[in-house]
């Protein structure tokens, strides 16, 4: 899963709790799903780092992405 | 010619180009060739009998004048301005007390940015040449500053109205930006200062992304073929999800390739959505009107396109408080209903309870009144036969017939004493 796709199911899992109507059963599986979300993406954001690359076109017209510095 | 002697004076530079130029046309009359002995002092020209070619003066004159001038800025009045089917500009440069015939050569306009009109006072830089074969002095033009930037307005006018008429400056055609983007490209000069500042953004910020330089020059002639070509390499690439093309601050004319119409359109033809940040926040280029999105500064163009990994942070905290506090709600709201329930269940039992009361009180009552013992309380009796028959007619009774009499408090042993007798109506 994405990062971002994690973070739509989390708004969708909110939605869903906040709405009319959901049973308690529901809300605590909802609720177990949500946590283990958030901690995937909490992860993820810790290892976060921006990466500087750079183009090159070989001649045979197909490209390589080589790490800069 | 040959045998003959050069005359020397005093430059020579101009008598070797004599030298060179000095075949007579076909048919070009040609004096006499005089006696070797009366050019001892003498120079070409200086009598009838040594007359120069037309060509050799226009050359001469065209070797000495252009070798006399540095190229430079004139200033003057555009007028009789043409655009020659060939591709060449031609036009006259006066003021009020002379003129000038000059020429942009068709190669040289790309350093322009547009033509120029009748009228328009500009400095136009250049150099001093002769067209020889006509015999005329011609200002070769390179570049052309008009009064009040008026050619960098007309250029920018007429770009942008063909972009316009393309549709390309459409409101409609503008995209989001990806939320996310893993992969950006920065089509950019690599050692410029924009891309120092993306990167320096990007890694203050954390952000969770891999930026791809895409090398282009960003200003010069070449600037508008790099850029359009990097641009066209990012889509050939095809593994960006966003491209910020720009460049730091400059002057005017160091930025004037983002004011290109190659470069706009390339910008256009992107795959993926674009931001254009070009120099700084006063500064206004044609990409920044086609691209998706338009960043003030390179700095800018980085923020707008990544979160910080603080700014996730805390939109996951949002998002944890909203769970946490939306699930705490459903739990309370089924603690609630639970016990409304139970109080619900108590309130109907007691309702039941009181009903059934009543209707048992009012049983009782109709008992009551249907109870032969109010009766008898009112002093009736009732006979009962030995087996247990109420004995309710005279018929019943025979004579020394034992039977009972129940009374309010108790019950009386009998016997019939006479004969019964029924009553007359």
């Amino acid at each position: 899963m994405t990062f971002e796709q994690r973070l739509a199911r989390l708004e969708e899992i909110a939605g869903e709790l906040e709405g009319e109507g959901v049973d308690l059963a529901r809300a605590l599986t909802l609720f177990e799903e949500g946590i283990q979300n958030l901690r995937a993406a909490a992860d993820e954001l810790a290892a976060a780092e921006a990466r500087v690359q750079r183009l090159v076109e070989r001649a045979d017209g197909s490209f390589d992405v080589i790490d800069r510095e | 010619m040959t045998g003959r002697r050069v005359p020397r004076r005093d430059d020579p530079g101009a008598l070797d180009l004599f030298v060179m130029s000095d075949a007579a046309p076909e048919g070009a009359y040609v004096p006499e060739e005089p006696p070797a002995s009366e050019f001892v002092d003498g120079y070409p020209g200086e009598t009838p009998r040594t007359a120069i070619a037309v060509g050799t003066l226009t050359q001469t004159a065209k070797d000495v004048i252009e070798g006399a001038f540095i190229p430079l800025w004139v200033r003057g009045e555009i007028s009789d301005f043409k655009s020659h089917r060939n591709g060449h500009w031609y036009f006259c440069l006066r003021d009020a007390s002379a003129q000038i015939r000059s020429v942009v050569w068709k190669r040289d306009q790309r350093g322009i940015p547009a033509a120029p009109d009748d009228g328009m006072q500009v400095a136009a830089f250049g150099r001093l040449t002769v067209y020889a074969a006509r015999g005329e002095m011609q200002f070769t033009v390179t570049r052309i500053e008009a009064e009040g930037d008026g050619l960098r307005r007309k250029a920018l006018e007429i770009t942008r109205a063909r972009l316009q008429a393309d549709g390309l400056l459409a409101p409609e055609r503008k995209r989001a930006l990806p939320r996310f983007p893993k992969v950006m490209a920065v089509v950019t000069s690599p050692d410029g200062a924009a891309l120092h500042d993306i990167v320096a953004v990007m890694r203050r910020r954390a952000a969770d992304v891999r930026l791809v330089v895409v090398p282009a020059a960003v200003q010069g002639d070449t600037a508008p073929e790099e850029l359009c070509f990097a641009l066209d390499q990012v889509n050939r690439w095809g593994g960006a999800e966003l491209v910020i093309v720009g460049r730091g601050g400059g002057s005017r004319e160091d930025l004037w390739a983002f004011n290109d119409e190659r470069v706009a359109r390339a910008v256009a033809a992107c795959h993926v959505p674009t931001i254009s940040a070009v120099g700084h926040e006063v500064d206004f280029s044609i990409c920044d009107l086609v691209a998706d999105h338009r960043a003030p500064t390179p700095s800018a163009a980085a923020e707008a396109a990544t979160f910080s990994r603080g700014e996730l942070q805390a939109e996951l905290r949002k998002l944890s408080l909203r769970m946490s506090g939306a699930t705490r709600a459903v739990v309370r709201d089924r603690a609630d209903a639970a016990r409304h329930l139970g109080r619900d269940l108590a309130g109907a039992a007691s309702g039941q309870l009181a009903v059934r009361r009543t209707a048992l009180q009012s049983v009782a009552g109709r008992l009551n009144a249907l109870s032969p013992l109010s009766t008898l309380a009112r002093g009736y009796s009732v006979a009962r036969g030995d087996d247990g028959a109420t004995l309710v007619s005279a018929e019943a009774f025979r004579p020394d017939m034992p039977f009972e009499l129940i009374v309010r408090d108790g019950v009386v042993p009998a016997r019939v004493t006479g004969t019964p007798r029924r009553s007359t109506p």
